[in-house]
């Protein structure tokens, strides 16, 4: 095919790339020698999810909120597992989780022929919860309330409505995953977790 | 009339990067007519909308593609931020700008290797690779995610940079404009880069408009229309100008992108320069409702988003029309008339993003 437009062209640079070949060839490869050199990752690189399963309350947040479901919390067994292979690293389990147990941290997971998951089991929960300590749904005492609505506040799920004009105080149970960080933020103690 | 033959062409074939079928309709080597079929990818992310909570639709948003991810997210929540009436900080919407501007560097870095490597230019096509890694490495750092980035939020950003991070960020993108100069050269002033690109596909500024183009396909026929010149996020407070290029044939598309890194360059440094202090997100209480249009400019174009609420924390319509959706009709008459040797360089100068058009 005919071109009617010549483009521009430097007629005395006939090798424009013999720098750039002369440069390559003396200088060091521009990819890392992995597996024998290893893997550099930046702080923040989102590489996998760990999980501290003594702070862990089973309140199932995490499970609610990933997107492709990769996670599945039994609050009964009091496990937590997790398929590496349908996380997809996006952190917002991290991102919700009320007790900051969860870290999203560098490094991939070992690569593997067949999907699995993950369990952790976490160590066994006292029988009578104490106030403050997650294990049940909050019941707050109405003497002692001063409606500062910090519970309110406070509550990643928003289950917790408190009107300070007219003195009330209300849950919605369906919403309250009991993870107990409206007990713990009360500064009069009134809230107890049932 | 020469006998009329039909190749059918796509959506596996060696020198398309996309999954776009097209039958073509020849007379000898000449196409006439080019026939469209599309839909090899589609994955239904718009219903999922309606089953996912509107927080944790971010991450399907920008799952869309993995080129455009950042912006997809970002269009995504500036539409509920409207629906909301929330305010972002505006240390956020610079945040926002500087992701934005280094995902547009990142995808035509991308393009241009394709491009070297549709013509055979295989040394041409490492070198912008290369010069690509150094961003997807900046990515890596400040976001954590190589492509898919994951910082977006309705009602901000989720991560900071600081003042080392914006340093290293300004200092990177001194080094690779430098590395820039000779393969912008390469591709503006080669001679056989040239011959395959000059008056190729031309689309005159009349066509492009009547046809819908958008993006640098639309600029290079000398339409100047930028969506970032609304203002959205931090556009409004940097200084810049639409790229544009008069000739509408492939080289000058190629030239409209090659200006449009430098011009990156230059809105990611006057970002980091301007940069307010001040957090980075505010919180987000309650459900959106009603419904809501935004534009913003990707790298292939203006892409719109629609969001439709009821009041409830699932959106009832979540709508995306992306710029390659726009840009296909202006391609097939571009297709026709042009050798069967050209369909495929004529494909790749729209950019063409099929994941994103299927969703």
């Amino acid at each position: 095919m005919e071109h009617k437009h010549e483009p521009k062209t430097y007629p005395w640079r006939a090798f424009p790339f013999a720098g750039s070949v002369l440069k390559n060839l003396f200088s060091k490869p521009a990819t890392t020698g992995y597996p024998f050199e290893p893997a550099h990752y930046p702080e923040r690189m989102r590489g996998h999810v760990e999980i501290e399963i003594d702070a862990c309350i089973s309140c199932g947040l995490c499970a609610r909120s990933c997107p492709p479901g990769a996670l599945k919390v039994d609050r009964a067994a009091g496990t937590w597992t997790i398929n590496r292979f349908d996380c997809v690293q996006c952190g917002n389990c991290v991102n919700v989780c009320p007790k900051k147990c969860l870290a999203i941290v560098p490094g991939y997971t070992a690569p593997a022929a067949q999907k699995s998951s993950e369990t952790f089991t976490r160590p066994k929960a006292p029988d009578t919860p104490a106030a403050g300590k997650a294990g049940g749904k909050p019941e707050n005492d109405a003497a002692k309330c001063v409606f500062c609505t910090l519970c309110a506040k406070k509550c990643p799920q928003g289950a917790i409505t408190v009107d300070r004009a007219a003195k009330t105080w209300r849950l919605d149970a369906d919403a309250c995953v009991g993870c107990g960080v409206c007990a713990a933020s009360c500064p009069k103690k009134c809230l107890t977790l049932k | 009339m020469a006998k009329q033959s039909i190749v059918p062409f796509g959506p596996q074939h060696p020198v398309l990067p996309e999954p776009v079928h097209l039958d073509l309709v020849l007379e000898d080597e000449v196409v006439v007519q080019a026939v469209p079929s599309i839909g090899f990818v589609h994955r239904g992310l718009e219903k999922l909308v309606e089953t996912k909570d509107y927080k944790e639709y971010v991450y399907i948003a920008e799952r869309v593609c993995g080129i455009c991810s950042f912006g997809h997210g970002m269009g995504y929540c500036q539409c509920l931020e409207k629906l909301m009436n929330v305010e972002i900080p505006p240390r956020a919407a610079y945040l926002r700008t500087i992701w934005m501007e280094m995902s547009r560097v990142h995808s035509h870095l991308l393009w241009l290797g394709l491009l070297a490597d549709a013509l055979g230019f295989e040394s041409l096509f490492m070198q912008s690779w290369k010069l690509r890694e150094k961003i997807l490495d900046l990515f890596d750092a400040t976001t954590g995610g190589r492509v898919i980035f994951s910082v977006n939020c309705v009602g901000g950003v989720l991560k900071d940079m600081d003042e080392g991070m914006l340093h290293s960020i300004a200092v990177t993108l001194s080094d690779m404009e430098q590395e820039l100069r000779p393969i912008a050269e390469a591709f503006l002033r080669d001679y056989t880069v040239g011959t395959r690109l000059h008056e190729l596909g031309v689309l005159s500024a009349g066509q492009a408009k009547s046809m819908g183009a958008v993006g640098p396909m639309l600029r290079a026929s000398g339409v100047a229309l930028d969506t970032r010149k609304l203002g959205y996020a931090a556009y409004g407070d940097l200084d810049f100008e639409p790229v544009t290029a008069k000739d509408g044939d492939s080289f000058a598309r190629c030239e409209v992108r090659i200006q449009e890194i430098f011009q990156s360059f230059s809105l990611i440094r006057q970002a980091i320069a301007k940069i307010p202090a001040g957090p980075i997100a505010v919180p987000v209480k309650g459900n959106p409702s009603g419904e809501h249009f935004m534009r913003i400019e990707q790298p292939r174009g203006e892409a719109v988003y629609y969001v439709k609420a009821n009041g409830t924390k699932f959106i009832d319509r979540f709508r995306l029309r992306t710029p390659t959706t726009s840009n296909i009709p202006p391609m097939l008459e571009l297709l026709k008339g042009c050798q069967l040797a050209d369909v495929a360089l004529l494909i790749l100068t729209i950019d063409p993003c099929i994941s994103c058009t299927e969703r």
